[in-house]
């Protein structure tokens, strides 16, 4: 009975969590009266115009947008995979006199997120001269406290005899990490998908270090809700689906691999 | 940590030297001018331009901004943001991971892969779709809900009432089933025969659930809990698409992190006041972290004991 219930509860939540993007996708085809009445979930006809018209950047560079954005979310994801795995393999797998020190800043920048330091590191940039470029962009989120504490808690799956082994036969560090690497590939993919997506989310930093020319997704999208464009609502509707796509194949195509990993995380 | 070979700090350099050096370079000297910068005087402008002279203004940025009634306003309505949605995202999340787990292997995979969904929409673009969907007499939630129970028709997105509940249902909506696939995935590491020995012993579901299933998500759910609150405090995206930038009416959508932009980069006006917001950031931030680190410290201890 209760499970009855749950199954219940569960099949309605997917419904609602699913049946905006419907709306959302459906929409896109129609007219503005047609979006102002948002009970009616199908358009009166199906025609791309929309599409078409977002594509042209008649009212913002789309095609531009969704070029930068997926530059710099595969960039800082590839990178913060990278840095985060090295540093928490040295915080998994070794002790040394440092270490306490390298686990409370990794803590501390989960607990004071770059947003909240968002106007200091505007004004450091400015100063360096790196604003309106996305290499900055693409910089200033590497360093990820999540990361690390990720990849520790993955690396602690790693025998510590095959350390001892490792350490006989003479290899330094950075050698072990790199044989044993492949065996991480799930975790490695995981955490790159899991910092792909909140780059590819990332509004305020984005706002702040890249100009008009230059934007990502979510500041397209912004500015394309902007009352002043008078850009007819479907065209916003065919935005977000666009930008949603991407994202969406990436993560099914790793899902499965992405569950193996989280499921071996949870269990240290 | 026992039992792990001991190595000198120069052979881990390698591995260590990016992290430590990207966190150098992009946090602590961020905090540093930060610190600065909220003691400096706001008519000084960016530091970057020649002809301002710095001053220093002690701490007159933070009383001035302790005493503004508006950051009260943003401090208060972060705060029902947070908690709304760490009330609402936690126990719902259990449920539907427990609903998963009790499911056939097949489903299980398709459905929390459609719970995920959300989670990964740019939060710009749900605000832009959830406000054509539910704003006015015609919103679906009046139509469908609100309407055949015989309750006046809401306006959700621009009633000052009901714009703090309109923004937590968003995150409600986005974050639950990413923290529900989370907790599936700790239920599925729970070792099978817990499960064994709880049906030898004839356990009730109740106490099932209470004995094994809520400790094999615990330290998930401090974890997600964590996330949420930091992901709450540091929010933007989605309000500031919504009410385009402003607080909405009488401010009643205005979160901290659009205050401290509105702050620092007012519309037109061209008065930059960045000492200001950053001694904002500066004030919110530690009390978030030490909150976290309290959180984090009582569990670590509770666990040891």
């Amino acid at each position: 009975m209760s499970r009855l219930l749950l199954s219940i509860v569960l099949v309605g939540f997917v419904l609602l969590s699913l049946y905006p993007f419907a709306w959302m996708f459906f929409s896109s085809f129609k007219t503005n009266q047609e979006i102002y009445l948002p009970t009616q979930l199908l358009p009166e006809e199906f025609d791309g115009q929309a599409y078409r018209m977002l594509l042209d950047g008649k009212f913002i560079d789309f095609a531009g947008s969704l070029w930068q954005s997926t530059f710099i979310a595969t960039a800082q994801a590839f990178l913060a995979t990278l840095v985060s795995a090295m540093a928490g393999f040295v915080l998994a797998r070794y002790s040394f006199r440092t270490k306490a020190f390298l686990i409370g800043a990794s803590l501390l920048i989960i607990l004071i997120p770059r947003q909240a330091l968002v106007v200091p590191v505007f004004e450091w940039f400015h100063w360096l001269g790196w604003t309106n470029n996305s290499f900055s962009l693409v910089l200033c989120g590497i360093a990820t406290g999540l990361g690390v504490v990720f990849f520790m808690q993955s690396f602690k799956r790693l025998p510590v005899e095959l350390m001892e082994v490792s350490r006989l036969e003479g290899f330094n560090p950075l050698r072990i990490f790199l044989l044993v690497i492949p065996l991480f590939a799930p975790s490695l993919v995981t955490y790159f998908l899991l910092h792909f997506a909140l780059c590819w989310q990332e509004h305020l930093l984005a706002l702040l270090l890249l100009d008009d020319n230059a934007h990502t997704l979510p500041l397209a999208l912004a500015k394309l809700s902007d009352v002043s464009h008078r850009a007819p609502e479907s065209i916003g509707m065919a935005a977000a689906t666009l930008s949603f796509i991407p994202i969406v194949c990436l993560f099914a195509l790793f899902f499965s691999k992405m569950r193996t990993a989280l499921a071996q995380l949870s269990l240290n | 940590m026992k039992g792990l070979p001991q190595e000198s700090l120069s052979r881990l350099f390698p591995l260590v030297f990016p992290f430590l050096a990207l966190w150098f370079f992009f946090w602590v000297v961020p905090l540093f001018l930060g610190v600065d910068l909220a003691l400096q005087n706001p008519g000084s402008g960016l530091v970057s331009s020649n002809n301002a002279k710095i001053e220093y203004a002690g701490l007159e940025n933070f009383e001035r901004i302790i005493s503004d009634p508006k950051f009260h306003r943003a401090l208060f309505n972060t705060l029902h943001y947070v908690l709304g949605s760490v009330i609402c995202i936690i126990p719902l999340a259990f449920v539907l991971a427990v609903g998963l787990f009790e499911m056939p292997r097949l489903y299980r995979g398709i459905l929390s892969f459609c719970l995920l969904i959300p989670g990964l929409a740019l939060p710009g673009a749900m605000s832009k779709l959830f406000y054509l969907f539910f704003h006015g007499r015609e919103g679906a939630l009046n139509q469908y809900l609100i309407i055949p129970l015989g309750l006046d028709p809401i306006n959700w997105m621009m009633d000052p009432d009901f714009i703090m509940t309109s923004l937590v249902m968003q995150s409600v909506w986005r974050w639950t089933g990413v923290v529900a696939l989370f907790f599936l995935c700790a239920l599925e590491g729970i070792p099978n025969w817990h499960f064994e020995v709880a049906k030898l012993e004839g356990m009730k579901s109740l106490s099932r659930m209470r004995l094994i299933l809520v400790p094999g998500v615990r330290n998930l759910a401090l974890f997600a809990g964590v996330f949420l609150i930091v992901d709450g405090v540091a929010s933007f995206s989605g309000a500031y698409t919504l009410l385009g930038g402003s607080g909405g009416i009488l401010d009643s959508g205005l979160l901290l992190v659009t205050y401290v932009y509105q702050v620092a980069f007012p519309g037109g006006s061209g008065r930059f006041d960045l000492p200001g917001a950053t001694a904002m950031s500066l004030l919110v931030a530690p009390m978030v972290a030490g909150f976290l680190f309290l959180i984090l410290r009582l569990n670590f201890l509770q666990t040891r004991s």
